[in-house]
């Protein structure tokens, strides 16, 4: 109380020096040109003013409907909108983002959303970045109102595999994905294009939805290439005898269902459970049996297509006293993940001459991680992250990182969040730390994220 | 790996057996985006509806989280009636298309945006960006706070009712008047009210109370918020104390959803008297009712102005 009651008090000696500027009632310039620009400067009550006065001029001969002064073209537009993601690394052993950068634009996001008819709506993101150039983000069509609860999807969207992965990065409570989410489905989450089916139902009285996703394919990212396939490009070429889209059997297909219960007005909670499953391309090329360097195989594929999947469950659990909710909150949040893998992966058979060298995974991993975050004031929150994996990069190596983050949105529309992040690998490598700052905003009417 | 194939089996056998059709009822199904419009919404459907709300009396009803439980409730509705004016832009979208709900759709008889019946105030003109705040170009969605607008929420429920349920058009009709008559011999008597707060100055910390305002007469002398939804400055704060001593403003009004603790400091820097008024039915306990809850807000305004 006393820090801000001095500020009150230095307010008011600093008030005293220019009391005229400080005056409220004082009412703007009556210039109509000026109008426009002295509302945007104005305070409450003198922009109150301004528009009693315009008001008073104007003399509406009828109830005015709500937005009545807009033209019937820009009603018609489109919601577009742009978020924007800064990020400032402070990383005392050098930058630890993608591009190297200790200040860099990590992505503006484009969204263009509106009704389509009174069947559809469609939503697009486009992802602008120096490292992606421009990537399709999210772009699907919706329907607005089929019957039985039913809501069909098609496009590209973020598929529904755990909690977090259906957030757009820049929307996160923290500055990146959890690892888990990072290495089983991709830096930016995972996306697939497809079709959505999703049907809501509550035979027990509380929230149940299950939403099914057959998808082109499935890992890598979602303009469909592999990651593994990335990775070999400039070695070696890993392309399959055919695309594993070749059968249905090899789209790729992902099952959610939500639990949701409210637990008082107050506190909430949902239990969800996802599983994820296709194929894709992995590496195979032949060794000499005495010894050298691997090679493509004569006359054979550099890939086969093996099946590999995803299942976990997550529970989330909120807090938001609903008087008290614009100062107080709290989230709760854990998610496990078990990326499943072919042990034994059906091969062709090696020359004579060569063994066969398979570059994809053989186990599965398995990872978790645990977030909080409690609203201290209106606009300030403070959190933190626990990972731990089986990193796949790592051989299944042991990944575990703690991280903690102090978040302030100036607004609705702007946030600052400064994270610092200890990632402790094991297999004797070193420790690193990470201090981030990150700034994001958002421009026009952007969609709220689903709950 | 094979199991997979069993997964999905059971998933679709799971949406097949969802798909049963729930059984109709015989009430019109009505839910409001505020406690207010709900109160309203019953006193003109009675027994003929049944209305619940999504928002509280006590909260901030631009700050409601869009819990998939309101996506329940929507999901069977014959009438979503909300306020308007991009009041319930944060939520209303996502839970109207969660709802999957075809007679919620924008330019359905069940989609009904009050607001098209209401004279609005502060229409922005000119540019509007989000420098000056969390302002509603569409024009002040607090409307509710004054009686005449009360009675043309009612006559817009009727109109609705009326047309998804011909059969109780008369009762519709007879409720409406009598949620008008009522509200006007409570008018009638709080003339004594309006006489002690006319043309007093005061302080109120959003612009929610400008239609109150517009009604009562009391004159709005300031704002706690610097700006609409922007939480105040030192700076500011210290500028609205000159204002409150220039203009001999004597009491702030502020919502039960905001921090007192600010009004209070205020309050002491001015021997002002904070006055935490429900700006809806519900806000605080016992005000069950519209009429109720402008009786509530006169009363103690006009008490603590005298």
């Amino acid at each position: 109380m006393r820090p801000l009651y001095a500020l009150v008090v230095f307010g008011l000696l600093a008030g005293t020096a220019s009391a005229q500027q400080r005056d409220t009632t004082r009412r703007m310039p009556r210039d109509s040109a000026a109008i426009a620009d002295s509302i945007a400067r104005a305070d409450s009550i003198a922009l109150v003013r301004e528009l009693e006065r315009i008001a008073g001029e104007r003399r509406p001969v009828s109830p005015a409907p709500g937005g009545g002064v807009q033209s019937a073209a820009s009603r018609l537009l489109p919601d577009i909108s742009l978020l924007g993601d800064l990020i400032a690394d402070g990383s005392p052993d050098g930058s630890t983002q993608e591009d190297q950068t200790r200040f860099g634009i990590r992505e503006l996001e484009l969204g263009i959303q509106a009704a389509i008819d009174p069947y559809l709506r469609a939503d697009a993101f486009l992802g602008l970045s120096d490292l992606e150039g421009i990537a399709i983000e999210e772009a699907f069509l919706s329907t607005l109102a089929l019957p039985h609860g039913l809501q069909l999807r098609g496009g590209r969207f973020h598929l529904p595999v755990g909690k977090q992965n259906t957030t757009h990065r820049p929307e996160l409570h923290t500055i990146e994905y959890p690892y888990v989410i990072q290495r089983f489905l991709g830096p930016e989450g995972g996306k697939g294009t497809g079709l959505w089916v999703s049907k809501l139902f509550a035979p027990f009285g509380f929230y149940q939805e299950l939403q099914l996703v057959a998808i082109d394919r499935f890992g890598g990212d979602a303009h469909g290439h592999g990651e593994e396939e990335e990775e070999h490009d400039e070695e070696l070429e890993i392309v399959p005898d055919e695309p594993p889209n070749h059968s249905l059997s090899g789209l790729g297909y992902v099952a959610r269902f939500r639990n949701y219960w409210d637990l008082s007005q107050a506190t909430n909670v949902e239990l969800s459970a996802s599983a994820a499953t296709g194929k894709t391309t992995q590496g195979v090329f032949c060794v000499p049996t005495g010894g050298g360097d691997e090679g493509p195989c004569d006359d054979r594929p550099t890939g086969v297509n093996v099946r590999s999947g995803v299942v976990g469950a997550d529970l989330t659990l909120r807090w938001r006293p609903l008087q008290q909710g614009l100062y107080r909150s709290f989230i709760f949040q854990v998610e496990w993940m078990r990326q499943l893998n072919d042990d034994t992966p059906s091969l062709f058979d090696a020359p004579a001459g060569f063994e066969l060298e398979y570059e994809g995974p053989t186990r599965n991993y398995d990872g978790v991680y645990a977030f909080a975050r409690y609203q201290l004031s209106r606009r300030t929150y403070i959190g933190g992250r626990y990972d731990w994996l089986e990193d796949p990069e790592l051989d299944g190596a042991r990944l575990t990182a703690a991280s903690g983050y102090l978040t302030m949105f100036p607004s609705e529309f702007s946030k600052i969040v400064a994270g610092y992040e200890r990632v402790m690998p094991s297999g004797g490598l070193e420790a690193t730390n990470r201090l981030i700052l990150q700034a994001t905003f958002a421009l026009g009417p952007h969609r709220p994220h689903p709950f | 790996m094979m199991q997979w194939t069993r997964w999905f089996a059971g998933g679709a056998a799971a949406l097949g057996l969802a798909l049963a059709p729930a059984p109709a009822a015989a009430q019109l199904k009505v839910v409001t985006s505020t406690t207010d419009l709900h109160d309203i919404a019953t006193a003109v459907g009675g027994s003929r509806i049944r209305a619940t709300h999504i928002a509280e009396g006590f909260q901030d009803p631009h700050f409601v989280e869009a819990k998939p439980s309101y996506v329940l409730q929507l999901r069977d509705a014959d009438v979503f009636a909300f306020v308007g004016l991009d009041l319930e832009v944060g939520w209303m979208s996502l839970l109207l298309e969660g709802s999957r709900n075809a007679k919620l759709t924008p330019g359905s008889p069940g989609y009904v945006d009050v607001s098209r019946v209401i004279p609005v105030l502060d229409v922005a003109v000119g540019r509007v960006d989000r420098s000056q705040g969390d302002v509603h170009p569409l024009g002040n969605p607090h409307y509710w706070l004054d009686p005449e607008n009360a009675k043309r929420i009612a006559a817009l429920f009727q109109q609705t009712f009326s047309a998804l349920d011909p059969a109780g058009a008369a009762t519709y009709a007879r409720n409406a008047a009598s949620f008008s008559s009522e509200l006007d011999a409570a008018s009638a008597a709080w003339d004594a009210h309006l006489s002690q707060i006319r043309g007093k100055p005061v302080v109120a910390w959003h612009t929610s109370w400008r239609y109150f305002a517009q009604y009562t007469g009391m004159n709005i002398v300031g704002f706690v918020e610097p700006k609409p939804g922007v939480p105040p400055s030192a700076q500011h704060l210290a500028g609205l104390v000159q204002t409150m001593r220039r203009t001999g403003a004597q009491v702030i009004i502020m919502e039960p959803f905001y921090d007192r603790r600010v009004a209070e400091r205020i309050a002491g820097l001015t021997g002002a008297t904070v006055l935490v008024l429900p700006p809806s039915v519900g806000g605080i306990k016992g005000i069950d009712s519209y009429i109720a809850m402008m009786q509530h807000n006169l009363t103690m305004l006009a008490r603590a102005l005298s």
